[in-house]
């Protein structure tokens, strides 16, 4: 019994990380196109990624973007969640299902509405729609772990604050930020994820030369089929493993790990 | 909190934000471009020199999908102020309404010097550059060699052969419609072209020909639909060939269109100009491997015999009917589909 359940876990780890050791391994393969197995290895390819200033461009504003988001994102998503949770709010369940919407809808079409109404609105394509855009689908993420939260816990703790004299912002301070920390760290997590690896939304709303990482590598992946793609994507692999260990390391995941 | 004074402005910056925009854009051209090293060499050679000459800033976009963004944009206010695309695209966009059939001659000196096909009843705007889409192969895997469409059929060939999903690329609808002609009466025969595509099968189909190079390249493939441009610049890594098969070699043309409502006609004209000039079709010819439609062009001794510059090479290019395609390809992708998902 003991076996299967081991194999079973074992198959469904493997089904899990195939696809990226497949990446790893055509990232260090020196032919100059995607071939398995490899015939040796070298770094040529992350050479290429990290000295092309495209590559580069591209990664740089796909990480201050998913920061960005993550301020943005991670302020409106808890504002919201706590006014929904503690706020007595009429039509509770309507509200909730609103903010949550965007995740309900293909994000192309999120993509191509935005991108509508910024050219009806004359504002053209700025990073700071970009920004917008990436932002509508992160709240969601951030909303629905924060009021996991907040459900589990006592609003009877921040009312006694509230008794004992606390202002509203002392209250928030002091109670109610480290009551809800997991939640809002979780949800900042999948919103910065959400916005590095942000695809269909960014296909309609980047602007000319300003293209992020995973437009640049669907560009790139249209014209040359080179190892270039596989060293980005490893890239991107580690830094999400580099994100997890820093949370680990500063916050604890045990934290958030009982969402 | 905030004060009413920077309530106030941050409301003014707001309101003023699409004008500001406006006056960012006054002598911007936006054009649509490739990526990869189209890209490159666009941002590094071709429009530096454009912008110094004619004073402006040109933005490139090359981030795909070019159509439905144009489709998606005010029509006075167009997002794109020339568009580069396929053929194909350029019909579909021209027969909403969005480019203009031919763009002004009179603005363009450079189009007296180019081939008629470059501007035929087949084309909306103008094409500036032209890849060849015939049958490349392995040099060291397939003997004798493909010599007609046809032979893309072979038996010898079955799981070893590629071509595209034919609702997505432009490659694979081009060889559908010459399905038509070498197994029934012509381009347009459909019944042909879809008993054709039954027998193809087994055979893998790419979205991309970048999907197509690398299988090529590595050997997975023998023998695939590939334009010549592609096939080339590969040819000093592996034994790749590029057959023009006897019934001619389909244009893949690379065509410039004005969009209507521009507000940058001018410049827009200027750079189709400048496109169509010796030194840019040289450029990407010995660069890209792309074959220019000037007529006066002499080209290294490397590309003579490959890329098409004199009349007799010119001759052997046969340009699709795109728009009849464009009025029939939703019953063709159903179809298409279904015989290639069973």
């Amino acid at each position: 019994m003991r076996a299967a359940f081991l194999a079973v876990n074992g198959a469904v780890i493997a089904f899990l990380l195939t696809p990226v050791a497949i990446v790893l391994f055509f990232a260090v393969n020196p032919e100059p196109f995607i071939a398995f197995p490899p015939t040796g290895v070298s770094f040529r390819w992350f050479e290429k990624f990290l000295t092309s200033r495209d590559f580069m461009a591209a990664f740089g504003l796909s990480l201050v973007l998913g920061a960005a988001t993550v301020a943005i994102a991670g302020t409106l998503g808890t504002a919201a969640a706590l006014a929904i949770a503690r706020g007595g709010l009429p039509g509770r369940r309507t509200l909730t299902a609103i903010f949550l919407s965007p995740i309900v809808l293909p994000a192309i079409l999120t993509g191509f509405a935005l991108f509508q109404l910024a050219m009806v609105l004359g504002l053209g394509r700025t990073v700071w729609i970009l920004l917008a855009g990436h932002c509508v689908i992160a709240v969601p993420y951030v909303l629905r772990t924060v009021l996991a939260v907040l459900a589990h816990s006592d609003p009877a703790l921040e009312e006694a604050a509230r008794g004992l004299g606390a202002t509203p912002a002392v209250a928030f301070r002091e109670v109610t930020l480290p009551l809800i920390r997991p939640g809002v760290i979780a949800g900042a997590l999948f919103a910065f994820i959400v916005s590095f690896d942000q695809f269909p939304v960014s296909l309609f709303l980047v602007s000319p030369g300003n293209e992020t990482l995973p437009i640049a590598m669907f560009n790139y992946l249209r014209f040359d089929s080179d190892g270039t793609i596989a060293a980005a994507s490893t890239v991107s692999i580690l830094l999400a493993v580099l994100l997890v260990l820093g949370i680990e390391r500063t916050i604890g995941l045990q934290e958030y790990a009982r969402l | 909190m905030p004060t009413r004074r920077t309530l106030l402005a941050g409301t003014a910056g707001t309101l003023a934000f699409p004008a500001i925009v406006g006056a960012q854009a006054a002598n911007t051209l936006r054009i649509t471009g490739w990526g990869g090293r189209w890209g490159e060499l666009s941002r590094q050679e071709l429009v530096p020199a454009f912008e110094r000459e004619f004073r402006c800033r040109v933005e490139v976009d090359t981030a795909f999908p070019f159509v439905p963004k144009l489709l998606a944009s005010p029509r006075g206010r167009p997002v794109y102020d020339v568009l580069h695309t396929n053929s194909n695209e350029q019909w579909s966009v021209f027969d909403r309404g969005l480019v203009q059939r031919r763009p002004n001659l009179s603005l363009i000196p450079n189009a007296q010097a180019i081939y008629p096909y470059a501007m035929s009843d087949q084309v909306v705007g103008i094409v500036m550059f032209t890849s060849a889409i015939g049958i490349a192969y392995r040099r060291d895997r397939v003997n004798p060699p493909p010599v007609s469409w046809g032979d893309l059929w072979d038996a010898r060939f079955a799981g070893q052969r590629g071509s595209y999903l034919i609702p997505a690329n432009s490659l694979g609808q081009a060889m559908f419609m010459m399905a038509g002609r070498v197994f029934g009466s012509g381009y347009r025969d459909l019944d042909a072209a879809f008993a054709a595509m039954e027998r193809l099968r087994p055979i893998r189909l790419f979205d991309f020909t970048g999907g197509m190079e690398n299988a090529l390249l590595a050997g997975e493939l023998s023998i695939g639909v590939l334009h010549d441009t592609a096939t080339y610049r590969h040819q000093e890594r592996v034994p790749l060939e590029f057959c023009a098969p006897r019934e001619g070699v389909i244009a893949l043309e690379q065509a410039l269109s004005v969009t209507e409502g521009t507000q940058m006609g001018e410049l827009a004209h200027a750079w189709i100009n400048y496109m169509l000039s010796e030194r840019v079709q040289r450029l990407m010819a010995e660069e890209l491997w792309f074959s220019p439609v000037r007529r006066d062009m002499v080209l290294a001794e490397r590309f003579r015999g490959k890329l098409l510059t004199t009349p007799e090479q010119v001759a052997t290019l046969i340009q699709m009917p795109w728009q009849w395609y464009n009025s029939v390809k939703d019953r063709v992708d159903e179809r298409v589909n279904r015989i290639f998902r069973g």
